[in-house]
This record gives structure tokens, C-alpha cells and sequence, in this order.
């Protein structure tokens, strides 16, 4: 199920600057059949993700040396693996930013061992995505065939988006979301409905994920290609 | 309705615009009137001192042509002029005599006494009364002109102060709705009152939001700071071997864990920091959902499939903690009944105190000997999220027994 192929258990990379949390946190998810690295600080955190194949990063908001933020900045440089980030703060500004900077979800702390690996397991499921049944079934052309809106092409199957036949880097919840778009084309699609087909979440979800998540697509696929429909959510225009 | 907004606007009769407008209407009018009257008043003075130098000229002309030749031509008739104008004759003067008796036609009179034989002429004042009417007429239609110029220029000019003035209302009303960046920005080059007050609106929100700030950095540090060791402990409490003694740390935990967001929650809503995040939101769906994961045993009934506009994630907190409290401090069966968009969450134990009936509740009281069973900090919370999602929440005693809690969710703003 990881991304990185390899046949080894998921391997997660874990940067956490307290002691006790960065601890009993590796030992549960160890547990759960992880293979977890950690690190106490951002730049320690950094070097551990060049060296190794990690298949997703849980990250601390307020680190030493390189915070958070501006680690999980520098990951998406470079990869599109998923980050979950980790904050005590919880007020919006950690939370927005760090999903600015391509957090793929938040959790905030003290969070039950339970919901962060549900929430774990939740990213890992959309970065080892499988081409989805609903656009096989619901669009009219053949199944193999390429999703086109625009300068923008979608391979359902293959995994793949171009943009004016250049191809687009999306990280895995980037690709969940506009998959969720192209199998809906024209659909208004609200927030929740979002949250819930592609983080997996309730009533409980935070909607600025949501909100974040498309400004960071519309980024990378042209901003004009999903419409804020006010009041209701986003759509995608064929 | 935007649209309506400046119409309607420009029709309010309150508006200052429009005061402005009928002083400046007043002013004209007095002063147009006074230097009417005066104009009037002169020029009539005027027309009776050329009528006496054209009546005496004429009387001039009787006499010379009375002494040439003792022609009594053109002379008018002494019996109509009354006796008492005539006395100055008698006494070897002129005397003159307006005669206004008929008003479209006035004459002036003069006469004297030429050798023994009073002579009398009249000339027509008639052209000097028109030349009067006219001129009173010219000033009123100037007045009337002036009027009409100075009026809409008035309320014109008075819309600049005007607009000023709206835009320092629309400032504060969107500071009070917590958009706290906003500012009216005056220069202060006016130099004028409306600058004042609209520098002291724009420092007024300037501390409002410096302290607000502040308040939310300060709890943003406190919940690191306490969230930290509690996550430490929670996720080390869950590593220890299952047993009795593990349960009870595992317990007191989860109490502490409970204790710190409720009180970071309560902080967060003293300081006004909280905002909603409304979307439409199916309120028989959360509120079942929220009910589930109390893990609490309470019958949901929904009628209807009503839709609030509100935040679901504080909606949530509130029914979550009605709930809570209905099984802590009251007896079940806890009922919870979702009718359009109101929630009322009843159970059938002894009903709210009396004391937090006519108080509210009060934090980390949790009346008579209940204490150690929660923090009493539910229903504060409860009511705080309320305030923020612009709901309303009633706590009541049912008259057959049990506490009643009501929230009324304001009607969708934009639609049903």
C-alpha cells in the first residue's frame, strides 16, 4: 500500500521536538505496524527525508532550528508525499498556514491515538489511490479514455494530469480532490460533501481544508478552471 | 435591495443632506426678503421724490404761463384734495399730495398759491407704481432662481460631509461584525470634526485590535503550552500495560484532557475571538451525529428536514454538551427533538437549580453535592458557542419535571 513500492511496512517520518510525545507516539504507531523515523528538529527532520523514502510525514508546527511549516515548504519542493501536521496551537493561523504550505491535514493536539491513525491511514489510502470506479461508470466514453476540461486533461486510470501537455505534479489529496471534481464536471460540489469523499471526514471537518486544498490546485491546474460557487462550494468548468 | 439602498437613502428626510438644504433655503429666504423690502422701500422713496420734482416742475410751468397770461388751463380741481394737505398752501408753501385712492392709477398732487390764486396740478404716478410692481416682481423671481441654485447645490456640497460620514458608520458596523482591519483612513487634511471622529474611530480599532490580538496569542501560547505535556501523557497513559491501576491514570487523563480544552475553549470565547463559519447545514444529520459520538444513550427525533445556515463544528460542541450535561447532572431518558431550527435537549432528573436559572451558569459550580461530577464549564461553553453562532439558548424546568435546554438557531439569512 505505500507509495514507494517498496514491500517493507509503511514507513512514516515523524518531527517532534517534545521528548515524550516524539516517544510514545513512534511506540504506538510502531504498534499499529509502521515503521516510524523521528526527529527532534526541523533541519534533523529535513536530512531524514533526503536520506530515505518516507510514505507520509507527521509533522510538529512549532520546532527548533527549522519550524514545521517551512519543513513541510521545503518537502513539496521537491514531493508531493502526504503531510499530516501536528499543532498545539490550534488557532487558525498555524492551521492555515501550514495547509498553505501543502499540509495535506491537520490534527490538533492532544489528539487520541485512535484519530491520528485513522487519520494516518486515511492519507495513506489517497496516496496509494486506485483509479476509482464512479468515472468508468458514470462517464459515457470508454473506460481508458483521458477526462478533458480545457487545456487541462485527467488520466483517470493512469493517475496522470497535463496541462497543456505538460504534466502536472499534484500531491495525492490535490489529485483525490480534482478527481472528485472531474467525475463531477459542472456539479457544484459543497464543502462537506468534499470533506467527506476525499478526507474522510464528518461534521467535525474543518471546511478551510477544503478551501486551501482547491487555492493549491488552482495553483497548479490554472485558476480559472474551478469556480467558488458563493454560498454553496466549487465546481469544476468543462 | 443594494440597489434600492441610495434611493432610499436619498429620500430619508432625516438626512442631514436635506437639513443643510432647508437652512440654506431659510437664509436665502430672509435675506432675499430683507433686501426686497429694502429695495421696495427705496425705490418707492425714490418715485415720490420724482414725483414731486415733476409735479412741482409742472406747477412751475402753471405759474409762468398764469403770470404771462392768467391761463388757468390745465389746472386741477382744489375740491378733491383734502383740506388738511392743503394747509402748507395757506401758509404760502407748497404742498404736495400722494393720491393713492385709486392704486392702479396714483397721482401726485401740488399746489400753491400764485398771486393771490391757489393753483393745483396732478401728474400721473401710474409708470413710477408699475416700474415698482416690476421690480418687485424681478426680486421675487431672483429669489425664486437663487432658490433653486442654492438649494440642490447645498445638498450637493452637504453630501461630501455626507458621505464621509456613512463611510465612518459603515467602518464601526464592520468593526462590530469583527472585521477588525477595517479603518476609514481620513488624512486628516479636512482638519474638520469629521476627521476627528474618524481618526479616533480608526485608533479605537487600532487597540480593539492590538488587544485582541494580544488575548489570542496569549491563549494560542497557553494551549501549546498545556496541550503538550497533556498529549505526552495521554499517548504514554495508552502505551501502559491494561490493567486497574492503568484504567484509572487512562481516567484521570481523559478528565485533564477534558478540563484543558474546556478551558481553553471558554478563554478563547471570552476574548470575542471566535468566529463562525456557517454553511448550510442539515440539522437533523449533525445532530443525530454529534448525539452518536457523546457515546450517551439520548433518542434523536427529527421533524421535517430542516437546514441551518451555522457552523456544524460549533453546533456540535453546544448539543454535545447538553447532552453531556443532561446525563450528568439529570436522569434519563435525555430527549433530544430537532423542529425546524430549533434543538431542545430534555431529560427527566430534577431540573437546572434555581440558582443557575436566575444566574446562569456558573463556572466550575456545579451546584449542591454534585461537585467532582464535571466542572460546570458544559453550559457556560454551551452558551458562549450559542452566542457566537448568533443562536439563542433557554434553559428551563419542565413543568412535569427535568431540565429543558432550547437553542433557537437564527432563520437562514440567505435562504430557507
Amino acid at each position: 500500500m505505500s507509495v514507494s513500492g517498496g514491500g517493507g511496512p509503511p514507513s512514516l517520518l515523524l518531527v517532534e521536538d517534545d521528548e515524550v510525545i516524539r516517544k510514545t507516539v513512534a511506540m504506538t504507531l510502531e504498534r499499529y505496524g509502521y515503521a516510524v523515523s523521528a526527529a527532534g528538529d526541523g533541519l534533523t527532520g529535513l536530512e531524514l527525508f533526503r536520506d530515505g523514502r518516507h510514505d507520509l510525514l507527521v509533522l510538529d508546527v512549532m520546532l527548533p532550528a527549522l519550524d514545521g511549516i517551512g519543513l513541510c515548504r521545503r518537502v513539496r519542493e521537491s514531493s508531493v508525499v502526504p503531510i499530516l501536521m501536528m499543532s498545539a496551537r490550534g488557532d487558525s493561523l498555524d492551521v492555515v498556514s501550514g495547509l498553505e504550505a501543502g499540509a495535506d491535514d491537520y490534527v490538533v493536539k492532544p489528539v487520541d491515538t485512535a484519530v491520528l491513525v485513522a487519520r494516518i491511514r486515511s492519507l495513506l489510502r489517497r496516496a496509494a489511490f486506485t483509479p476509482p470506479a464512479p468515472p468508468a461508470e458514470r462517464s459515457p466514453e470508454p473506460a481508458d479514455a483521458r477526462l478533458v476540461f480545457g487545456d487541462l486533461s485527467i488520466d483517470p486510470q493512469g493517475l496522470e494530469v497535463c496541462r497543456a501537455g505538460e504534466p502536472v505534479a499534484l500531491a495525492p489529496t490535490e489529485l483525490r480532490l480534482l478527481l472528485e471534481f472531474a467525475v463531477n464536471p459542472g456539479i457544484v460540489l459543497d464543502r462537506q460533501t468534499l470533506l467527506r469523499n476525499v478526507w474522510d471526514y464528518g461534521w467535525d471537518g474543518d471546511s478551510r481544508v477544503v478551501d486551501l486544498c482547491v487555492q493549491r490546485l488552482r495553483k497548479k491546474i490554472g485558476t480559472d478552471r474551478i469556480e467558488t460557487v458563493r454560498g454553496f462550494g466549487y465546481k469544476l468548468l468543462r | 435591495m443594494s440597489l434600492l439602498s441610495p434611493v432610499r437613502r436619498l429620500l430619508n428626510w432625516r438626512s442631514l443632506r436635506w437639513k443643510i438644504a432647508a437652512l440654506t433655503a431659510a437664509v436665502a429666504c430672509v435675506v432675499t426678503a430683507a433686501v426686497g423690502v429694502l429695495a421696495h422701500r427705496v425705490t418707492y422713496e425714490w418715485s415720490l421724490t420724482t414725483g414731486q420734482q415733476d409735479a412741482f416742475r409742472e406747477l412751475d410751468d402753471a405759474a409762468a404761463a398764469y403770470r404771462k397770461n392768467g391761463s388757468m388751463k390745465d389746472l386741477s380741481d382744489l375740491e378733491e384734495v383734502p383740506a388738511s394737505m392743503l394747509r402748507p398752501m395757506w401758509e404760502g408753501d407748497t404742498f404736495f399730495w400722494y393720491d393713492d385712492r385709486k392704486p392702479e392709477e396714483p397721482w401726485m398732487w401740488a399746489g400753491r398759491v400764485v398771486d393771490g390764486e391757489p393753483l393745483v396740478v396732478q401728474v400721473s404716478m401710474g409708470p413710477e407704481r408699475r416700474s415698482l410692481q416690476a421690480l418687485d416682481r424681478h426680486i421675487v423671481m431672483v429669489a425664486l432662481a437663487a432658490l433653486a441654485v442654492a438649494v440642490p447645490l447645498a445638498a450637493l456640497v452637504a453630501e461630501l460631509p455626507n458621505r464621509r460620514l456613512r463611510r465612518v458608520a459603515r467602518t464601526a458596523r464592520r468593526i462590530a461584525e469583527g472585521d477588525l482591519d477595517a479603518r476609514i483612513g481620513a488624512d486628516g487634511r479636512e482638519g474638520d470634526e469629521i476627521a476627528e471622529i474618524s481618526a479616533a474611530v480608526d485608533s479605537m480599532a487600532g487597540s480593539l485590535q492590538r488587544w485582541l490580538l494580544s488575548e489570542q496569542r496569549f491563549t494560542a501560547d497557553v494551549a501549546h503550552e498545556l496541550r503538550t505535556p497533556v498529549m505526552g501523557l495521554m499517548t504514554a497513559a495508552e502505551l501502559l500495560p491494561d490493567g486497574e491501576v492503568t484504567d484509572l491514570v487512562r481516567d484521570r487523563v481523559r478528565v485533564l484532557r477534558i478540563l484543558v480544552e474546556n478551558l481553553l475553549e471558554i478563554s478563547r470565547l471570552d476574548a470575542g475571538a471566535e468566529r463562525a463559519d456557517r454553511v448550510p447545514v442539515p440539522l437533523g444529520e449533525v445532530v443525530e451525529e454529534s448525539v452518536r459520538r457523546t457515546g450517551l444513550q439520548a433518542t434523536v427525533t427529527v421533524i421535517g428536514a430542516p437546514v441551518a445556515e451555522t457552523d456544524p463544528r460549533r453546533l456540535d460542541r453546544i448539543v454535545a454538551n447538553l447532552v453531556i450535561n443532561a446525563h450528568r447532572h439529570g436522569r434519563p431518558p435525555v430527549e433530544v427533538l430537532v423542529d425546524g431550527t430549533t434543538v431542545v435537549v430534555r431529560d427527566h432528573g430534577p431540573g437546572f437549580p434555581d440558582e443557575l436559572l436566575t444566574h446562569g451558569p456558573q463556572r466550575f459550580r456545579t451546584g449542591a453535592a454534585e461537585r467532582g461530577r464535571g466542572h460546570g464549564l458544559g453550559l457556560a461553553i454551551a452558551l458562549g458557542q450559542a452566542g457566537v453562532i448568533g443562536a439563542e439558548l433557554t434553559l428551563a424546568n419542565a413543568p412535569e419535571g427535568g431540565a429543558v435546554a432550547v437553542l433557537s438557531l437564527p432563520r437562514s439569512a440567505r435562504r430557507g
